[in-house]
């Protein structure tokens, strides 16, 4: 652009030779050139005054059409039962295997305050105080007069108090509907539901979490609303459940036990048709955890699944099962059972003195730790290891609660031939109930691996093969014969041929310096029936002692045997098994017709 | 360009200015106040007290100001702007060290006769300032980063003091008003464009780091922007406003419940029917059409504004009016949004329909420095 100067000379020049004030022509000049200037910053800011009268249309514009959208649409009313988009209420049942409820949800009402809406707040006060005379009349009328504008001032109420509530007819006073988990049979199957609580609460609904049990495990799935509402069904059966927990209570108290616990399996499809661990509690209350002494002594330890025990005796038949697989004797073979056997410094005695020789049965049936130990000495610690592996005794059980990851087996630190030996009469081994009934049924269901469940099978659920189908006959058999002339013959029930294993452990001092003398776990680890094996009973007592016969008896033949004799009695019927008619013993008297 | 520049000989003196008064602005002024007379009356279940009455002495009073501001030429008012302005900024630091707390926001000095609010008078002291700032200016410097410099500092100084009280919805008026001040004066394009991208920057930021340790907002700031996002997640919390507001709306439907018919509002359901509210009122007992009708006063009053600012050939006066019209414009754009939900609620009051002394009085004041504008104009 060409620009005026300010001072031209040539005019300035002229200027003065006429005698003008050449000023004049520099005012004159600038004058002009702020008329310019001025006029182009006019059109610039006229420009700019149309960008924000388009950017003002525009506003106005929206304003209008959600004036417009907003006459035109229907009154929507406040929901106050809306879910709250991020907590999703209605947590899908629990059944048993039959379809019976174990845990489910009801409908109840919170309380809370909004002082802010309230007409009368000191009246309000009053008469919440009169209505739950837990609450305290001053602090609620300092609550509601403070500055605070929302007081939550009851978790449930039941319908009665709610009417009462709403009777005061207090705006300010409002309720949330709330879903609370509901156990209907009360402690049955405590332990396997475990419990649930509130998670992230508002004011529409609160969050239902699991906090153990399947309701921890399972707690997305129950509360993944695209099941849509469908029950979690479990293999336990509710009725069995009962009857096992009542018998096996009676057993405990009898016993002077305190603490006891049973497995019920079935040996083909893994489904775990009753689990029970005493003492139990209510999950509609769940106690709070103990915060001193030994968790183990709390009625929330699951002993079945958590608690891992030295089950002695039990595991002999795992020694055998293994070194009649390995034809490494048959079951007539003879061993040397003198005693003591000594090995360095540790010596293994047997409870009876059985003589200089027993067969592989016999040291079965009369339960002979030296027997035992000399078998597993052919077998070997390497390979008895594996086995013991391949029956998942040696990590924690895959059943679906969170508390057997809890229950992981205790090894020795270095598996030796002596931890061996021990080990082959369930000593330098700990493992839970729920690991020896897998491995008992994985033994006696023709020999393949079977992982336990809660959940409902559709079928049998065989895995990779254990022992060959001849030993686990032989096992089912050498089981039978301890019922019938070893240790467990209290363990005879009429029409079911039991099988099973004794196992009577000396616990040890929690302090780690040796075990106690008057101190055991009996267990009894039982098969029936026998001839075609079906479930497998684990029943284990902590501690028992009872007087009998003029003595303290606390073996498991005289503690565990007849607890677990009395469930089979009371459960086999209602598993559907009929009682087989034995065959009449042979008369000895021969007919002949001729 | 200033004044000293133009012909002065023709503006009108004494009574005559009376003549020279752009008065459709005054008379759709006066028609908006009794908008809000009768919607006080309405929401008072049928009586003067307690709203309707003050409200009247105080629009009668800010009239009487109104003319007598009307009446002072306008360079004594640009020579003025300065002193308004420091006088606002020390009022907002008494309010700071003395004033009195209402609804948990330092606001008000109370003056005995009435509160005041020296917030809403900052609005209009820093589009004056503002404007005799770009009048004395050098047009070729408008771009020059230091000169840029220097509005954003005179914008930022109150609004951080409204800040501390605290008052969000006034503190966006502030930013926002002056910002267009600055975009009419001819700041470059390049600055604004550089602020709106780091507006959208930070805003972006804002919502990226939310969760993390390094989030900007507190945690209840963030849920009053998802209770925006979606009242209904918090019907009786903080959505309660918004979705009480709705249904006042929606049940006004077109033509509305009838005056005195509201339900909604006169059942007390809104907290603050009688302030930032009171659209709402308006909505349901007139409905649509009653909302689009109180909406046309406005745009007309904008609209006569930027009329007289056109003609006018004084860039303080032009600018002084085209300030205060787009400050009134932000006062009830906002306020309507956020009555409907379009934007957060911020707490902003719908002009001279709102009960409240300090809005009405400041308010008329800065018309009446528009009405000096228009009076005094170069001819």
């Amino acid at each position: 652009m060409t620009r005026t100067p300010l001072r031209p000379l040539a005019r300035i020049l002229e200027a003065r030779q006429k005698g003008e004030n050449p000023d004049a022509i520099e005012r004159e000049n600038i004058r002009l050139r702020h008329e310019e200037m001025r006029d182009k910053a006019r059109v610039r800011a006229e420009g700019r005054l149309l960008v924000l009268g388009v950017f003002f249309f525009c506003a106005f514009f929206l304003v209008g059409l959600r004036m417009t959208h907003l006459s035109g649409s229907a009154v929507e009313e406040p929901n106050n039962a809306y879910l709250g988009p991020s907590i999703t209420a209605q947590r899908a049942d629990i059944t048993d295997r039959n379809g019976r409820i174990l845990a489910t949800n009801l409908v109840t009402n919170s309380l809370y305050a909004q002082p802010p809406v309230m007409v009368d707040r000191v009246g309000a006060a009053k008469a919440l105080a009169a209505i739950f005379p837990d609450l305290n009349e001053d602090r609620l009328i300092e609550k509601f007069t403070g500055e605070r504008t929302f007081i939550w001032i009851k978790r449930k109420l039941s319908p009665e108090q709610m009417q009462a509530v709403h009777d005061i007819g207090e705006p300010g006073l409002l309720f949330g509907p709330r879903e609370m988990r509901l156990y209907p049979n009360g402690s049955v199957a405590a332990h396997v539901l475990g419990g649930a609580s509130f998670g992230r609460e508002d004011v529409h609904a609160a969050e239902v979490i699991g906090t153990a049990g399947v309701e921890k495990t399972f707690d997305e799935y129950l509360r993944d609303p695209a099941n849509n509402g469908a029950p979690l069904q479990l293999s336990l059966d509710l009725t069995i459940q009962a009857a096992a927990e009542q018998v096996l209570n009676g057993g405990m108290r009898l016993m002077k036990a305190k603490g006891a616990a049973a497995v019920l399996m079935d040996v083909h499809t893994g489904e775990i048709v009753s689990l029970v661990s005493l003492p139990d509690f209510d999950p509609n209350d769940r106690p709070r955890p103990l915060t001193e002494g030994v968790a183990s002594d709390s009625p929330l330890f699951n002993r079945a699944v958590q608690g891992v025990y030295e089950l002695g005796s039990t595991f002999k038949i795992f020694t055998a099962a293994q070194a009649l697989d390995a034809r490494l004797m048959n079951r007539e073979t003879m061993i040397d059972i003198r005693g003591p056997l000594r090995w360095g410094r540790f010596r293994i005695s047997d409870f009876h003195d059985y003589g200089a020789q027993l067969s592989v049965s016999d040291i079965i049936v009369r339960s002979s730790n030296i027997g035992t130990a000399r078998i597993a000495q052919q077998i070997g610690p390497a390979r008895q290891r594996a086995f013991l592996g391949s029956l998942g005794l040696l990590e924690p059980t895959p059943v679906e609660m969170v508390e057997a990851s809890g229950g992981r087996p205790l090894l020795p630190p270095n598996w030796s031939e002596l931890s061996a030996m021990t080990i082959s009469y369930g000593h330098g081994l700990s493992t839970s109930p729920m690991h020896l009934a897998a491995a008992y049924a994985s033994l006696l269901n023709g020999g393949t691996r079977v992982m336990p469940t809660l959940l409902l099978q559709d079928g049998p659920q065989h895995g990779e093969r254990v022992v060959s189908t001849d030993t686990s006959a032989i096992v089912r058999d050498l089981l039978r014969q301890v019922v019938v002339r070893g240790t467990a013959s209290f363990g005879e029930v009429p029409g079911y041929a039991v099988g099973g294993k004794t196992g009577t452990a000396d616990k040890p001092r929690e302090n780690g310096g040796g075990y106690y003398d008057d101190k055991v776990i009996a267990t009894f680890a039982s098969v029936f029936p026998a001839n075609d094996p079906k479930y497998v009973l684990i029943v284990t007592l902590d501690e028992p002692e009872v007087h009998t016969l003029g003595e303290m008896r606390r073996t498991a033949g005289w503690t565990a045997v007849p607890v677990a004799a009395e469930i089979i009695r009371r459960v086999a019927p209602l598993l559907g098994l009929r009682p087989q008619i034995e065959p009449s013993p042979a008369s000895g008297i021969t007919l002949t017709s001729n | 360009m200033s004044y000293l520049e133009y012909n002065l000989k023709t503006a009108p003196t004494g009574l005559s200015k009376i003549f020279h008064l752009n008065w459709p602005v005054i008379l759709l002024l006066t028609a908006v106040s009794c908008v809000g007379f009768l919607m006080l009356f309405s929401v008072a279940g049928g009586s003067l007290t307690p709203w309707v009455e003050p409200q009247m002495k105080r629009f009668a009073l800010g009239m009487v100001l109104m003319f007598l501001v009307a009446m002072v030429p306008i360079w004594f008012w640009r020579n003025m702007a300065g002193v308004a302005y420091l006088g606002s900024l020390a009022l907002l630091l008494l309010v700071e060290l003395f004033g009195a707390v209402g609804m948990g926001a330092q606001r008000w000095i109370d003056l005995g006769f009435m509160r005041l609010q020296p917030s809403e008078l900052t609005k209009f002291t820093l589009v004056m300032i503002l404007a005799a700032y770009y009048d004395w200016l050098d047009v070729k410097k408008t771009s020059r980063p230091f000169w840029v410099i220097i509005p954003i500092l005179l914008i930022l100084v109150p609004t951080y003091l409204v800040l501390r009280q605290p008052d969000l919805g006034t503190a966006i008026l502030l930013v926002a008003g002056g910002g267009i001040i600055m975009f009419l004066a001819g700041v470059s394009w390049y600055y604004f464009a550089g602020v709106v991208a780091s507006g959208v920057g930070a805003i972006t930021a804002v919502f990226k780091l939310r969760g993390t340790e390094w989030q900007f907002l507190k945690d209840y700031q963030y849920r009053r922007i998802d209770t925006f996002l979606d009242p209904s997640s918090d019907p009786l919390g903080a959505g309660y406003h918004i979705t009480q507001s709705k249904i006042a709306l929606g049940s006004g439907g077109w033509t509305g419940r009838g005056f005195m018919q509201g339900t909604q509002s006169r059942l007390n359901f809104l907290p603050e029917k009688h302030t930032d509210f009171i659209f709402t009122t308006l909505a349901e007992e007139f409905g649509f059409v009653g909302g689009v009708s109180l909406l046309t006063l406005y745009t007309l009053i904008i609209f006569f504004c930027v009329v007289s600012a056109l003609r006018n050939k004084d860039r303080f006066s032009s600018l002084l009016t085209l300030g205060i019209a787009a400050t009134f414009f932000l006062f009830f754009a906002v306020n309507m949004s956020m009555v409907m939900g379009l934007a957060p609620v911020v707490g902003v009051p719908l002009p001279l329909v709102s009960y409240g002394g300090s809005a009405m009085l400041v308010i008329l004041v800065a018309f009446g420095l528009v009405q000096s504008a228009h009076v005094h104009r170069p001819r």
